[in-house]
């Protein structure tokens, strides 16, 4: 078993260790993650997207200095693209350069055959690993039904091997955009925690963590900004990694502040539906440009 | 505070989050307990957010249990919590009375009673428009009902069994069996793409007018929720309400009365575009309509401009599958879709029809298990 509660001693440790890999959670998503290490249970995370899910998933793997191994999840999802699958070419070429008949059932379904994918090589290992199971709700729910006997269990088994068990169980991260409800069985046995978008002064903090030299003025009016769109009735609302990304295209076209010509030009990178772009022009861009230098004014 | 006491206080607010209707089992109190051993206890942030973590699973639960924790451990002014059990039982004797009144109303009349001993009466009864019936005609219709819905819409899935007719090799027994001849592939093993349910929304006006359908249309949804997993039902009227829970758990009688009281206010009109919008927003954003076989049930009666009806519409339909729109309206022969709401929805549609009786019913059924999509590129 490993000793996650040691490394971690407070959930403040585990707060600057991931700052320390340049994400700032806030409390509640650091108390999630140090409880998930503590309780050694798998924690899911839910929240509109763009919040940072699964940075928080790689962050945590960066603090712990962990291998990372992400499983991303889509409908039709199957064992042998989680779990392992057979190296069928390679058995045929070693049973045609054998002698006949020397070749045993058990010799050709050995491990040298065996194609790791995400989860048995997270089970499967000595190292320490954070195992990210990446938007959950998206794998149908055969899937999650086998998910949760790897995630109560830790152990996975092969028919031609027998049964693997975790020599130190991975720490888990789910995501979920909760585009259906997860059974309550795997409900169960995870922590739960619900992230919403970050207050204006952490996301300033953010960009300025994730846009390296970036003017304080325009980290405050680029948040504020997005902040003010979050606010209208889009199709999709931004998020934190589109701040971000947004932030990032300002920065390099050198600007120190935001002004409505520069916003309308790079508001694709903000913006990802047409329809959302065409609902911020003219009166409503210049008024959400006013506020959000108000709004930096104050900060 | 002493490890006995957390115990006790624990369990104590589980039964305080379980009276308010967040389900707490044992397993999660044990972890909470756990938890608060792990946390500095004197930092009142840390211990919401591990009681939160460990005892609600749900984000719709937030809320409850935010004002639960303010209630009971900073003991704080709130509102009072609704307790379950009590709506539960208001929403029975609304149900129940609803029922009566309504049996007082279509009471038979003499020349009706052989009709419905006759032999033919099951035959009648398919025919009969839900709105006409007596509660005892509706009583028996349930059963046939549910019968109904055990047809869904189906795709295919990514996985694939062992089919002898496959379209794929099975490499896993191939190489099996490949033993024998010394590595030649002799005998050839199939795998073929299993077909599974496809995701269905229902979207049911619950609104007066559409009454007493959507009491039989909900009894339908009961039974197709009951059916299987990747049905999610949905109550419109002034605003939206998510029924899927209350369908999984509940009588749907009760269900229905519990959206009803959410979703209208009496007098002020149905908005159907203003629902679906809040539907496009909150649920298609997450994908829900994607790929799905979307139903919406209404008499298209919308209060509201047209104009964002057929907006809506066209962004349903884009993410959906297929859209199917059943209004009770259409079982009238004489009936033509001028409603401004329905007439801006049409366009979008691609099956519309009746679901006034249990024929109507038996059509919706088939067309679901056999629908294609028409507006697909």
């Amino acid at each position: 078993m490993y000793a996650a509660a040691v490394t971690f001693r407070t959930i403040d440790e585990l707060d600057a260790a991931l700052r320390g890999a340049d994400y700032l959670p806030d409390r509640g998503l650091a108390t999630a993650l140090f409880l998930s290490l503590a309780l050694e249970k798998p924690l899911l995370l839910e929240g509109e997207a763009g919040v940072g899910k699964t940075e928080a998933g790689k962050a945590l793997a960066q603090a712990l200095n962990a291998r990372l191994i992400r499983l991303q999840c889509y409908e039709g999802l199957d064992v042998s693209h989680a779990v392992y699958e057979w190296n069928y070419s390679r058995q045929l070429l070693h049973i045609r350069a054998a002698q006949e008949g020397t070749v045993s059932e058990d010799e050709l379904f050995g491990r040298e055959f065996l194609i790791r994918r995400p989860l048995l090589e997270a089970i499967d290992t000595d190292e320490r690993v954070v195992l990210l199971i990446d938007e959950v709700d998206r794998a149908d729910e055969e899937f999650e039904a086998f998910l949760l006997e790897v995630l109560s269990d830790f152990q996975i088994t092969i028919p031609e091997l027998g049964t693997i068990r975790a020599r130190r169980r991975p720490a888990v991260v789910l995501t979920s955009n909760r585009t259906r409800e997860l059974h309550d069985a795997l409900k169960r046995r995870t922590l739960f925690h619900w992230i919403g978008h970050p207050s204006l002064e952490r996301e300033v903090e953010i960009v300025r963590l994730r846009v390296p030299g970036i003017p304080e003025r325009l980290a405050q009016e680029a948040a504020a900004f997005v902040r003010g769109l979050r606010g209208l009735d889009l199709a999709k609302p931004p998020g934190v990694a589109e701040t971000i990304d947004w932030a990032q295209a300002l920065a390099a076209l050198g600007r120190e502040e935001i002004d409505a010509e520069v916003v309308e030009q790079t508001l694709g990178s903000v913006l990802k539906y047409r329809e959302d772009i065409e609902a911020v022009r003219d009166d409503t861009l210049v008024g959400l440009v006013e506020e959000a230098r108000a709004t930096a004014d104050r900060l | 505070m002493r490890g006995s006491a957390i115990v006790r206080h624990v369990v104590t607010f589980g039964r305080v989050l379980r009276e308010v209707g967040i389900e707490v089992g044992p397993g999660r109190v044990v972890d909470a307990v756990r938890a608060l051993g792990a946390v500095d206890l004197t930092r009142q942030e840390d211990v919401y957010f591990t009681l939160r973590q460990t005892l609600v699973s749900r984000h719709d639960e937030l809320e409850l249990f935010d004002r639960a924790f303010v209630a009971w451990f900073l003991r704080g002014p709130v509102a009072p919590l609704v307790r379950q059990k009590e709506q539960r039982r208001r929403t029975e004797l609304l149900v129940s009375g609803s029922l009566t009144a309504e049996g007082d109303a279509a009471e038979p009349e003499p020349g009706d009673a052989p009709v419905e001993l006759g032999a033919s009466s099951h035959e009648l009864l398919r025919e009969k428009d839900f709105a006409e019936m007596t509660a005892d005609e509706f009583e028996r219709c349930r059963r046939l009902i549910a019968a109904l819905a055990q047809t869904r819409p189906q795709r295919a899935s990514r996985r694939r069994t062992p089919d002898p007719r496959g379209d794929r090799l099975d490499f896993r027994r191939l190489v099996r069996r490949s033993l024998r001849s010394g590595g030649d592939p002799v005998e050839r093993t199939w795998r073929a793409r299993k077909v599974v349910p496809r995701k269905l929304v229902v979207i049911c006006d619950v609104s007066g007018s559409m009454d007493a359908y959507s009491r039989a249309l909900l009894l339908f949804l009961h039974a197709v929720v009951g059916a299987g997993k990747g049905v999610e039902a949905f109550g419109l009227g002034t605003r939206l309400t998510r029924l899927t829970l209350d369908l999984a758990t509940r009588d749907p009688e009760a269900a229905l009365a519990r959206a009803t009281a959410n979703v209208v206010d009496w007098g002020s009109g149905t908005r159907i575009g203003a629902s679906l919008k809040e539907f496009n927003d909150l649920y298609g954003r997450r994908a829900l309509s994607r790929g799905a076989v979307v139903v919406v049930v209404s008499d298209g009666w919308d209060r509201d401009d047209p104009v964002l009806l057929g907006r809506e519409m066209a962004k349903l339909a884009r993410a959906a599958y297929a859209v199917v729109w059943v209004n009770p309206l259409k079982g009238n022969p004489e009936y033509q879709p001028l409603a401004g709401g329905m007439r801006a929805a049409l366009p979008f549609v691609d099956r519309f029809l009746p679901g006034h009786n249990l024929r109507s019913l038996e059509e919706l059924a088939a067309v679901l298990a056999g629908i294609e999509r028409r507006h697909a590129a």
